[in-house]
Formats: structure tokens, sequence, C-alpha cells
């Protein structure tokens, strides 16, 4: 079954995302429901009540078709929005993985004693850094959202395999990173391809 | 070799092949319930993953191609096998009952009567799942490092401990546990355990994906463990024992799954191909630059593969070969999230899916950064690099 004990810290975990996902929806649009260009509205199921649960959301997050799209201004404040909350999502995560490692011990030493743990530790803190100041820069445009988000999709995947085996457990790091990419991927994804298309 | 090439294995990868789509069909159905598999026990691959490791002559039916029997005893035939069910659902071929991993521990460990009463179990009329206990909540799949503990008690022994992130542990009836009788690297034991002993508990850990292996919880108190329970204890040196059996398991295994994760990969290319076929421009060559990444790790993992058989087993290629492997599963079905178009995670119920699984391989068998110990020590030993 894909639900979540609501008693449990991941279920916590995960209703806290869900609701962080609801006021960027009340902060863009102020009937508290932003749908993407392409008819989709993904929220706590409090917001949409039709619709079907997010694959692999433990019921957290639901996903209807068929709304009428958001104008430009509220795609573009949502956007915003949805990179703040991805944003804040990693460093969580980044943050959680440094006090997990710290208390493990591997061979007499601290996990955070080690190298590559320290370098993939760094390389998300550089990711982060860099996605906070390309987040201030004047003019903002869909693309340059979007390469935000896939630099953080990819610091997150650096991040979740700091948890080896912990990254996976449904409600943990890796299901609220998961929801953080389905939502780019459903709001942030430029329609039109764009000057990139042949990145990785 | 682009493809391992001949009558034999081509008969054993054309008939595989067409088994998988079977698996295709009811991989979402897994995917949502993974004790679905209950209701799909008739399928050939489930025949095909039952009989996999398990010598012929325990068989009533063995798999027969054309004028061929498999067994599974060779890795290469191993690693295409798995790679053509994988292609047709990954996590609907791992709820399969079957040796699996602990198989390949009891062949490389067991005594002639420890695998005699192994393979005869596996091979009744009852679909028997099994599990593979090595990693543990503090220590991860660090072998030497294990805190299971087999502790002597009259005439037996009684094994205390706990081990996580384990396919299947929850529903099976078999299965092999990892565990130290003394301190020290010649102190680990491996030890078949009946999962309807007194004091083992197991269930399952929800997943984000990958949900048929059935990722599970083990607590083990004060299991009885008799002498004959651990393998090789009467015919190997404990230096040829549980450690060794550990690692020797796990680099045998390790082409299998970079097949797993192969077919996977597979799966999600070619369904990028079928539902976006006017590709052009960047997009298709971002495309044609994954299958050709594709098709280099593929021949690679054969190599692997067909090394093994020879008797030659490299641990840094290995070791690469899966690293490479489960990174690009993440690229694969990155990209094709994106080449999809906005909203296809939302769409597409198999990409959703394939985007899920693909995180598993990561950590199955040895993380990422454990197989960048062992490719570091080839590059300085010189082995790595041709």
């Amino acid at each position: 079954m894909d639900t979540a004990t609501t008693t449990s810290p991941a279920a916590a975990g995960l209703r806290d995302f869900a609701t962080a996902l609801d006021a960027c929806h009340d902060r863009a649009a102020s009937g508290g429901l932003v749908v993407s260009r392409g008819g989709w509205a993904v929220a706590s199921p409090a917001r949409v009540t039709a619709g079907a649960q997010v694959p692999g959301s433990s019921g957290a997050l639901m996903a209807e078709r068929g709304g009428t799209p958001a104008g430009d201004r509220r795609q573009e404040a949502f956007a915003d929005e949805l990179i703040g909350l991805h944003r804040q999502t990693l460093r969580e995560v980044l943050d959680g993985a440094v006090a997990r490692l710290d208390r493990r011990v591997s061979e007499g030493a601290n996990l955070l004693n080690r190298q590559l743990v320290q370098g993939a530790v760094a390389d998300v803190a550089l990711a982060l850094s860099e996605a906070d100041d390309l987040r201030e820069l004047p003019m903002s445009t869909p693309w340059r959202r979007w390469r935000i988000h896939r630099d953080l999709v990819n610091a997150g995947r650096t991040a979740l395999k700091l948890y080896g085996a912990g990254g996976f457990v449904a409600g943990g790091p890796g299901t609220v990173l998961y929801l953080t990419e389905v939502l780019g991927n459903t709001y942030l994804r430029p329609e039109q391809p764009g000057p990139e298309a042949g990145d990785d | 070799m682009t493809e391992p090439t001949g009558e034999r294995i081509a008969a054993l990868r054309s008939y595989v092949r067409e088994a998988g789509r079977e698996l295709r069909a009811i991989g979402l159905e897994i995917d949502r319930d993974p004790e679905a598999i209950d209701r799909w026990l008739g399928l050939p691959a489930v025949d095909i993953m039952r009989g996999c490791t398990i010598p012929a002559e325990y068989l009533d039916s063995p798999l027969r191609v054309g004028a061929y029997t498999y067994d599974m005893s060779s890795c290469l035939e191993h690693t295409v096998t798995i790679e053509e069910l994988s292609y047709g659902d990954t996590g609907s071929m791992l709820a399969c009952p079957g040796p699996l991993m602990s198989g390949v521990a009891v062949s490389a460990l067991g005594d002639d009567k420890q695998r005699h009463h192994y393979y005869e179990r596996m091979a009744g009329p009852e679909p028997v799942w099994t599990f593979f206990g090595l990693t543990e909540p503090a220590k991860g799949s660090a072998a030497t490092e294990l805190e299971t503990t087999l502790v002597p008690e009259g005439d037996g022994f009684r094994l205390t401990g706990e081990k996580r992130y384990v396919g299947n542990a929850a529903y099976a009836r078999l299965g092999v546990v990892f565990c130290r009788r003394a301190p020290g690297p010649l102190g680990i034991e491996a030890v078949l355990v009946d999962t309807q002993a007194p004091g083992f508990h197991a269930e399952p850990i929800p997943t984000v994906g990958m949900r048929g292996a059935r990722i599970s919880a083990i607590r083990l108190d004060g299991v009885r463990v008799e002498r004959e329970h651990i393998l090789g204890y009467d015919s190997l040196k404990p230096s040829r024992r549980g450690l060794i059996g550990a690692i020797r398991t796990l680099q045998r295994f390790r082409p299998v799954l970079a097949g797993t994760i192969v077919g996977l990969c597979r799966a999600v290319l070619d369904h990028v191909r079928e539902q976006r076929p006017a590709l052009a421009g960047g997009a298709r060559a971002r495309l044609e630059d994954l299958e050709d990444r594709l098709t280099a790790v593929r021949r690679q993992n054969y190599e692997v593969a067909a090394a093994i058989d020879a008797g030659r087993v490299r641990a840094d290629r290995v070791a690469g070969v899966k690293t490479r492997a489960a990174e690009l599963a993440e690229r694969c079905t990155l990209a094709a999230a994106d080449l999809m178009g906005p909203g296809a995670l939302l769409e597409d119920p198999l990409l959703n899916k394939l985007y899920r699984d693909a995180r598993a391989f990561e950590f199955m068998e040895g993380t990422g950064h454990i197989q960048r110990l062992a490719v570091f020590q080839g590059v300085l030993k010189r082995t790595f690099l041709n």
C-alpha cells in the first residue's frame, strides 16, 4: 500500500513538505492552487481532493489534471516558490546527512572524517551556494529557473548517496527530494526546446 | 564483445526476452502491491527465477531451449538472463521466488550436504523466497565490521542481531545471514537460517521505488543455529569461509546486478524512443549519447562476466562496471523525464516507475563510495585501466 503511517517521523516529514507546498500555492495565487501550463495541479490532499495520489508520495501529494493553467505572472511567482522549497528541502537533507554521518563510525573513525564523504558534502553545499546566487540575479527566466532546478536535482542525488539505502526509505529524504523533482518536471520544465536540450 | 555471440546464448536471450514481456505487463501492479506476485507464479519468468543457479539434476524441468540446458552456473548466462528479465520489469523480477544471492553463497561456501539440502528445498513444488542478509543498520554492508553475533550454546549456537535493507526477507522461508562467531575477519561466518525458527522476525520497509524487491528489516533474537547450518564449517578453513564467502558472492553477483541495471536502462531509452519518435536536434543527440554509454557499459559488463567464468575475478573492474551502470541508470531516467516533456512523470506511469526504481541501484550490493575505493585500488595496482 502506498500510504504513510500517520504517526511516523517519515509521515510527519512528508506532511511538512505538503504543507510547505500548499503555502507556496498560497503565496503565488490568492485562490491557493496554481495549475501548470500543462494543466496539472499538485498539492496536498487538503488542496487537491480529486485526481490521484502522486506515485511514490505515500499519499502526501495529489495530482489532478484538467484545470485552467495560471497566467504567466502566477506561473513565474510559483516557479520561484518551488525553487525556494527545493532549495530548503535540499538544505535540510544535507544537514540531516551530516548529523547522521556524525553518529556513525566505521573502522574506528567517524564517517565525517572520510574525504569522499567530506567532498560530497562540500559539493552539495557549493551547489546550494550557487543556486542562492543565481536566484538573486535580476530578470529571471524560465530557462534559468530550470537550470537552477536541474542543478539542485543533481546536488540532491549527491546528498542522497550520503544516506546509503536509508535514502530510499519511503517518507525519508529520498521521497521529499523525489517530490521536488516531480514538481520541477511538472511546473518548471519550459515547454519549448531550449538551448540546453543536449545537456545532461 | 558488443553482445555475447553463439547459438547457445542467443537462444537463451531470445527465450528469456519473451518471458520478460510478461513481467512488463505486471510491473505497475507489482509496484502498487508487491504481494501481487503471488497471483503470477505461473509465469515462465518466475520459473526461470526459481531455477536460477540450481543444478539441473535437482529440477523436474530445468530451463531448456532447443538443444541447450541452462542452470546459470555461468556468470555470463546468468547476467544475460537477468538483463532480459529486468528489461521486462526489474521489480517484478526481484519479487520472484528463487535462490538469487543466497544460492550463490551456498554454492560458494556450502559443503556437499549443505548444497544438497538447499537445492532439494529450493527445487520442491512450493515456491521458496530467499534472502541474503549482510547489511546492518549501524555498519551498512561492511562485512568486516558486522555485529550480528553467533554465540555457542550446547552443541549449537544462538544468532542475535539486526539486518536491514534485505530483499524479500519478510516473505522468505530461507536465507543466508552473515554474522560474527569470533573477533577479526576469520571470525565471520555465513549461516543458513530458516525463517520459521523461533526468534526470527522480519518486516518490509516501504521504499520510494523498486517495491517489488520487498526490502526488509530483520531482527534475530537468539535464533538457534545448528553446526551443520554454518556454511562450510566442516569442509573449509576459517580463512575460506564467512568473509571470503561474502566477498566472492558479491563479486560473482555484481555483473548480474549490473545486468539488472542495463536491462532497466534499455527499457527507459526504448520507452523514450517509442513515445517520442520525432526527437530532433539536441534532444536526439542526448538520447544517442545515452545509448552509446549504455552499449559501452553493457559490453564491459559482458566482458567482466565472461572473465569471472574464466576464473579471473577482478574486483576493481567488477566494482567499476556496477558503478558506471548505476550512475547511467540515474542519468537515463533523469534525461527521459526531460525528453518526454513537462508533466511526463505524472502522465506516464511506466516512466514514473522506472524513474523511482533506478535510484535503488546506487546502494544495492555496495554504494558508489565503496565501489570507488575498489576502483582506486585498481588504479594503484595498474589493473583497472588497459
